[in-house]
């Protein structure tokens, strides 16, 4: 990439990523133009990835290959896909419902059994494991092993609805919203932490596009909005005296 | 006092977001070196695994993050790619996720040089694909049937790197960094079903939720968020995005510390 195209690169995206900020402070029509060239911007990328690297090697190349066997392979999938398209017209939208068909049962078919020895038998085995060997354990291990068949089955039983929580059953759900409690706290830290890193993210660049070699950028736009708000502001206020 | 502190609680949030700004952009102008001390268990399994892989192991590297995660998740590629390539394992790359496609132009664009790796002998880059599904159970039987060219229409069997490769069997682990649920995948329909091992590299935000694959073997390490690619850094001992990263997040925590602990005792007393 050549120099000027890596500048205005830099100029575009310190500028996208500000206007984006700006919005903190309160809505304006730079964050609105930002906001619409990102949904824009990043349609635009998703179509000619998948156009050019599915569309056309997956479907039109082997249509024109003039190979029988890969025609006919892609044929089927490639008329199925369409039908979904279906969807946009009313009347021929009950076509459609043969490519959803597939769709379902492939989905179905594909997810169901995987699932259930990954997500259920495993963990259960996972749960009850520790337990066949349990004095072997070290303590430490004994006290994790204890801890996760006591918070599996207190956070089950909360989510068990046919019997009514009152008595010991109620300390069971008591101590299940504790896990469940601790397990939220866990993931709005982490969720604290993803955000900082994001925004540490942007901010560096935003560091990096304010040096010399891009014309100090970032510098240059956060002036620029700095003077729009106080320009607005200004004018708001002597627009607000006069219709007094 | 006491209208004060209500005052003080009734506070304009833009001025929080500004305490927020400063406390993570003061650490990115001026540095204040803070370590990072330590190295959890879970980045730790990540690290012994690659570095225990012989010379010439081919890993698979499924980059799934776009820039809207990139600041969390492309510390941890580009660590796991230095790793790889200091311990001169070959990486196959691939994506499920169209955003990504650029970010891995750009891991790729200056790193392999700077280790001495040529492009179809130590790694190759695979064209991004759509259904995931489809594709990680169709490549135990033959990968070619799914990826017959490389990101730029190359004849993938003509590269020397993947004479030797035709499916799972070929393969000694897999590393999925991603911001979306496609671990999920690689655990459930490879690590599970074919017995590869799969370690993950995800944002700070699902990690906490990878905790029962991790307790039972199914995953076999885990890097989360910037934390994590900071440790994997220490690891390596190639200090980079992840570990200068800790600073600032360092200083934003606890300014988020003082403000919950200081609306607490507000409410505690002055209520």
């Amino acid at each position: 990439m050549s120099e000027g195209m890596l500048i205005l690169g830099a100029w575009i995206a310190a500028a996208l990523t500000l206007f984006l900020f700006s919005f903190l402070y309160k809505d304006n029509p730079f964050f609105k133009v930002a906001e619409h060239l990102f949904i824009g911007a990043g349609m635009g990328w998703y179509f000619q990835t998948i156009f050019y690297k599915i569309m056309i090697p997956k479907i039109w190349e082997p249509l024109n290959s003039g190979d029988p066997f890969k025609m006919f392979m892609v044929i089927i999938p490639a008329i199925l896909g369409l039908s979904l398209m279906t969807q946009f017209i009313p009347k021929i939208s009950w076509i459609s419902r043969y490519g959803f068909t597939f769709l379902m049962g492939y989905s179905a078919g594909m997810a169901i059994p995987v699932g259930l020895a990954t997500d259920f038998m495993n963990q259960i085995l996972g749960t009850i494991e520790p337990f066949s060997a349990f004095f072997s354990l070290t303590p430490w291990q004994m006290f994790n092993a204890l801890t996760i068949a006591i918070g599996t089955i207190c956070v089950l039983f909360y989510f068990f609805f046919s019997v009514e929580h009152k008595g010991a059953g109620k300390k069971v759900s008591n101590i299940g919203i504790y896990f469940l409690m601790i397990y939220f706290g866990a993931s709005f830290g982490n969720t604290v932490m993803a955000r900082f890193s994001l925004l540490y993210g942007r901010f560096d660049t935003l560091v990096n596009y304010s040096s010399a070699k891009y014309f100090y950028a970032s510098a240059w736009i956060v002036v620029g909005l700095t003077l729009y708000f106080l320009a607005e502001k200004i004018f708001m206020s002597a627009k607000r005296e006069i219709s007094q | 006092m006491k209208e004060t502190i209500q005052k003080l609680l009734k506070i304009d949030r833009r001025y929080l977001f500004l305490l927020l700004t400063l406390s993570i952009l003061i650490p990115i102008l001026k540095p204040l070196g803070l370590p990072n001390k330590s190295i959890s268990k879970d980045v730790q399994n990540v690290y012994n695994f690659i570095d225990s892989l012989p010379e010439g192991s081919t890993i698979i590297c499924s980059l799934d993050y776009d820039p809207s995660t990139a600041p969390e998740l492309h510390p941890q590629a580009t660590a796991i790619v230095k790793h790889a390539f200091k311990k001169n394992i070959k990486i196959m790359v691939l994506t499920f996720i169209p955003g990504s496609t650029g970010l891995i132009d750009q891991l790729f664009e200056k790193l392999p040089a700077e280790y001495g790796k040529k492009y179809g002998e130590d790694y190759v880059i695979l064209p991004y694909m759509a259904n995931i599904v489809a594709v990680i159970t169709q490549m135990n039987s033959n990968l070619y049937s799914i990826y017959e060219k490389d990101k730029d229409n190359t004849d993938l069997k003509s590269l020397p790197m993947m004479k030797k490769i035709t499916n799972y069997k070929d393969i000694k682990g897999v590393v999925n960094i991603t911001g979306t649920a496609i671990l999920d995948f690689w655990v459930a329909y490879v690590g599970d079903k074919f017995g590869v091992p799969v370690m993950g590299g995800v944002t700070a935000i699902s990690q906490v939720g990878y905790g029962p694959y991790l307790q039972k073997g199914q995953l076999k390490g885990l890097i989360g968020g910037m934390k994590g690619a900071a440790e994997y850094e220490t690891l390596i001992k190639e200090p980079g995005k992840g570990t200068s990263g800790i600073d600032a997040l360092n200083v934003a925590h606890l300014l988020v510390l003082a403000l919950i602990i200081m609306s607490n005792l507000v409410m505690f007393f002055f209520k």
